[in-house]
């Protein structure tokens, strides 16, 4: 076998191990405890398979910290550490690099689900056996994702310890390397650097979101798993009560995985919004739905003895389309149709494996049980909290339903050979039709509160529910005329309608649990925050307003606008150069570079009729000019309470691919080309000379001891020119140098690029008492500017502090359903 | 009937109306001849062509840009589209346009761009090894 020089072959070999073993472990583990299931008396079987799990999860641990000992090292001998991170990350972003890619987020899952583990071998009591059984299995499989062993010519799963050499060919990249076996052995000390992270992902969000969306997914394998055990052992109605407060725990989590996911696009994606309906989100959201669907329906279940089946149901689907949803953005089925999709790891059918064998699973488990489920033959109470709260879990699947009909086209047009392409206004179709649902649902997150358990009071219902109504109905006129929300289409009128009265029912709720029936504040709370995050979408969706309208320059296609009305939503800001938008006069001021961001300086006034300047802000839009992924930009925003002001730049001139690398060499004739004819001036201290942007004034000469890095001998005469430079409201000093040297005549020029300006103090004239100073100005077309785009969003607040009420308030249900089980 | 079968009814009916509604707002992959035969929005699918001008002047219209796409049968076709030119709009490899035909132009209401960095990273930068050679 070749050797290579350089490589540390340690944290690798270590790694790999630590792969196989966490698989063999889960496997181990499954199989001890499927056995410690089906024969309870035997206590060795399950002493087998807790040391089974204990070793998986240290496994998993081993995996971490292999993995980030190669990437914390730069070992680019490494692929992963080559393809995800570079020496120029900082540390936070080394952590985040750690999942960029897909082998770092399964090992993500598998963590999660390792930690899981151990909770349940430590609470699940009587449980333990046939979930641990069920969540080893899922274990393993994840295990898989990551082994990359060859099997039979095919490689199974993608293991993160692959090295590069073996990764890419680096003979067919670099010819060198097949003819000149010598370099090749030294082949890594010409990789001098990784290529880096996206620098979209380069968002502190990126840090916490990934971890975040995963251990919410991860979760969801434990409801699963009680319902199969549930099924397994003919508990049927037991485990439902255990399983409501691990339900809740993943809809907190991965409720806020999915949010802060939509905060992370809105801070540093360009799009322009939260939420764009992107296939990658739908795949994060379905489950999610009909998880929120399965915890109403098991309280339904709990409370009634109603609607067993269901229930089973949905918890089984919400797991089946976690794995789903992981075909879908693993796989590289969508595509064409996803921005921002994984790519095909050659794990098409592994990903496909891992469906197939949860949903047949869960498929068989029903069909052998399905006789002996439990059944009411009583219909339920049309006037009872819970067949209401039924029927919106049953809107919340359909919601779903239709999410997985139209982000899965790419799969049908797979599966039936046809050509169909998703709707060519996606955001407006789902808009509608989800927002359809939403009107359902949120109606009934209220109208629900009125209601009593089993039987309610009718007359008393009806009068109540209807002043609650008419109530929400008032509100919802003010709120949609003072924000602009009328405008909208009418389904979404109704949700804001929904959403008022779902906040007002639950705060009447939430008041009577102040009051006492404190154990009902954890759903009024969570129903309000649910309520407030849909006022905040529709207000901030629904009325975001581009200021930056083009209402200058050549209207070059002015039919096009007439048959499109695409408002022009970019405008043309050239630097030091005011243009009002809406009440904000805005001048693109000038950049400030930090490799590898380059943040140009975007300058917010508020001038009130007197000329006053009331509100004056800056913001800094950034763009990375990355040479492998050319120029990525990122919005910066201004928060205020109750709305947002985004500001992102398009395109500029004041940005190359490659900047921050050394200048390349280029001499002074080049440099004067950029600037128009210079102007000679004669002047002496005192004098002003005006340019076409301002003006300056020569404030003294003095003799100069020395010049930066030349070094002055007493024969050497220097004189600098001391000039005040004022451009727009700004002042700049400037010294240019005028030298005599044996008998020659230098200057050093000096620059003032904010104000476009290249000064020379070009010769001395004695006899006038006078100086020579040559002004170079840049011409109008040099001159920088930026593209820009400004969006107004109003109100968004209310959705992230809906989002944070929101898991306040599951969180205070889970602490209750905990609470429920104790007695047991 | 039981509310349970309502109910039931009340959801087929439901979920017939959403794949309907979908299938009725889905569009269509096409190719430059189709579009050319259509009135009504679809997909199209090409490379850019970079030997033709390629048309962005932030200067005069910072919402307006042109170019030229082929198809993979062959066809060429100029391409309008009103917005800021997508950044790094030269090394995409692919563009997937939603849009119709008019007048002889293909009027983008969207571009998706396919960059070749997200596809073959796998082309490791030896820029530097090139640089050294000389002084082996």
């Amino acid at each position: 076998m070749d050797t290579f020089k350089g490589e540390h072959l340690l944290p690798g070999h270590l790694g790999q191990f630590f792969t196989i073993l966490a698989f063999g472990s889960a496997l181990f583990a499954a199989i001890s405890y499927y056995f410690a299931t089906i024969n309870p008396s035997d206590t060795s079987w399950k002493r087998l398979g807790r040391i089974g799990a204990y070793i998986n999860t240290a496994s998993v641990i081993g995996i971490g910290i292999c993995l980030y000992y190669i990437i914390l090292n730069h070992l680019f001998e490494y692929y992963y550490a080559w393809e995800h991170s570079s020496r120029a990350l900082p540390v936070h972003y080394i952590i985040s690099s750690f999942w960029d890619g897909q082998e770092g987020s399964f090992w993500l899952w598998t963590f999660w689900q390792g930690v899981l583990s151990c909770i349940l071998i430590w609470k699940a009591k009587s449980w333990e056996t046939p979930v641990m059984a069920v969540v080893s299995l899922s274990q393993a499989i994840v295990a898989t994702m990551l082994i990359g062993v060859d099997i039979f010519g095919q490689r199974i799963g993608t293991s993160p310890f692959i090295l590069l050499r073996e990764a890419i060919n680096l003979k067919e990249s670099a010819p060198i390397f097949a003819t000149n076996p010598a370099l090749y052995h030294n082949y890594l000390s010409y990789i001098k650097d990784g290529n880096g992270m996206n620098p979209l992902l380069q968002n502190y969000w990126m840090v916490i979101h990934p971890p975040t969306l995963f251990l919410g997914f991860a979760s969801m394998v434990v409801p699963f798993a009680y319902a199969i055990a549930g099924l397994w052992q003919k508990r049927y109605t037991e485990w439902i009560k255990p399983a409501i407060s691990y339900s809740l725990f993943a809809m907190m989590v991965l409720g806020t995985g999915i949010i802060m996911g939509a905060f992370w696009a809105y801070e540093s994606l360009s799009f322009g919004g939260f939420w764009a309906w992107d296939p990658v989100e739908n795949a994060s959201i379905i489950p999610w739905l009909i998880l929120v669907g399965a915890v109403h329906v098991m309280i339904v279940y709990k409370n009634t003895g109603h609607s067993y089946f269901t229930a089973t149901i949905l918890v089984l689907t919400s797991f089946v389309l976690v794995l789903y949803a992981s075909f879908l953005t693993r796989s590289g089925v969508l595509g064409d149709t996803s921005v921002h999709a994984f790519t095909d790891a050659g794990m098409f059918w592994h990903l496909v494996a891992d469906v197939v064998i949860f949903l047949i699973l869960a498929i068989v488990l029903l069909a052998i049980r399905w006789k002996e489920l439990p059944r009411t033959k009583k219909d339920e109470e049309t006037y009872s909290r819970e067949f209401w709260m039924f029927v919106g879990a049953i809107f919340l699947c359909l919601s779903c339903f239709h999410l997985v009909v139209v982000s899965s086209i790419p799969v049908w047009n797979l599966m039936f050979g046809t050509k169909v392409a998703p709707p060519s206004d996606p955001i407006r179709h789902y808009n509608i039709i989800q927002a359809s649902f939403a009107v359902v649902v949120t109606l009934l997150t209220g109208v629900t509160q009125f209601m009593k358990y089993k039987k309610t009071d009718i007359t008393k219902f009806f009068i109540t529910s209807a002043i609650y109504l008419i109530l929400a109905g008032v509100i919802t006129g003010v709120i949609i005329y003072v924000t602009g929300v009328y405008k909208l289409q009418f389904v979404f009128i109704l949700i804001m309608v929904g959403a008022v009265y779902s906040i007002l029912a639950n705060a009447k709720v939430f008041i009577e649990a102040l009051k006492g029936k404190v154990k009902l504040a954890g759903s009024a709370v969570a129903h309000i925050g649910f309520g407030l995050i849909m006022v905040g979408a529709l207000i901030s969706a629904g009325t975001s307003k581009v200021i930056s309208e083009n209402t200058s320059g050549d209207q070059f296609s002015s039919d096009f606008v007439k048959t499109k009305n695409n408002p022009k939503e970019n405008i043309i800001l050239y630097k030091n150069t005011p243009v009002q938008m809406g009440k904000y006069l805005v001048s693109y001021v000038g950049d400030s570079i930090s490799p590898p961001n380059h943040y140009f300086k975007v300058n917010y006034k508020v001038v009130d009729a007197n000329g006053k300047v009331t509100e004056e802000f800056m913001l800094k839009p950034n763009a990375q000019a990355n040479m492998k992924m050319g120029l990525i930009s990122s919005p910066d925003t201004k928060h205020y309470l109750f709305s947002d002001l985004y500001t992102h730049v398009n395109m500029s001139n004041a940005i190359t691919v490659g900047e921050g690398t050394a200048e390349a060499g280029h001499d002074e004739a080049d440099d004067d080309k950029n600037y128009e004819t210079p102007l000679v001036y004669e002047v002496s201290p005192g004098d002003t000379i005006r340019f076409r942007e301002g003006y300056m004034i020569l404030e003294s000469i003095a003799k100069k001891d020395h010049i930066s890095d030349i070094t002055l001998t007493d024969k050497d005469i220097a004189i600098g020119a001391k000039l005040h430079v004022v451009s727009h409201d700004k002042s700049y000093e400037a010294e240019p140098v005028y030298m005599i040297r044996s008998n020659n005549a230098f200057d050093f020029a000096r620059k003032v690029d904010d104000a476009g300006l290249k000064l020379r103090f070009t010769k001395v004239i004695p006899q006038k008492n006078k100086i020579e100073v040559t002004l170079y100005q840049q011409p109008e077309s040099a001159k920088k500017w930026i593209v820009m785009r400004a969006i107004k969003f109003p109100d968004i607040n209310f959705l992230w502090s809906g989002t944070i009420i929101m898991v306040i308030g599951i969180l205070l249900s889970i602490f209750r359903r905990n609470k429920e089980l104790k007695p047991e | 009937m039981k509310k349970s079968s309502i109910l039931g009814l009340i959801v087929i009916a439901i979920s017939i109306a959403v794949i309907i509604s979908t299938y009725g707002s889905t569009s269509t992959y096409g190719s430059i001849a189709d579009a050319r035969k259509t009135t009504d929005e679809l997909h199209i699918v090409g490379h850019l062509d970079l030997k033709r001008e390629m048309h962005y002047d932030a200067v005069k219209d910072a919402n307006y840009f042109t170019f030229f796409i082929k198809d993979s049968n062959g066809e060429e076709c100029q391409v309008e589209f009103t917005g800021a030119k997508p950044q790094d709009f030269e090394r995409s490899e692919q563009v997937v346009m939603v849009g119709k035909m008019d007048a002889g132009k293909f009027h983008a209401s969207h571009i998706t761009l396919k960059c070749p960095s997200k596809y073959t990273q796998d082309k490791v930068d030896f820029t530097e090894f090139k640089a050294k050679e000389a002084n082996i």
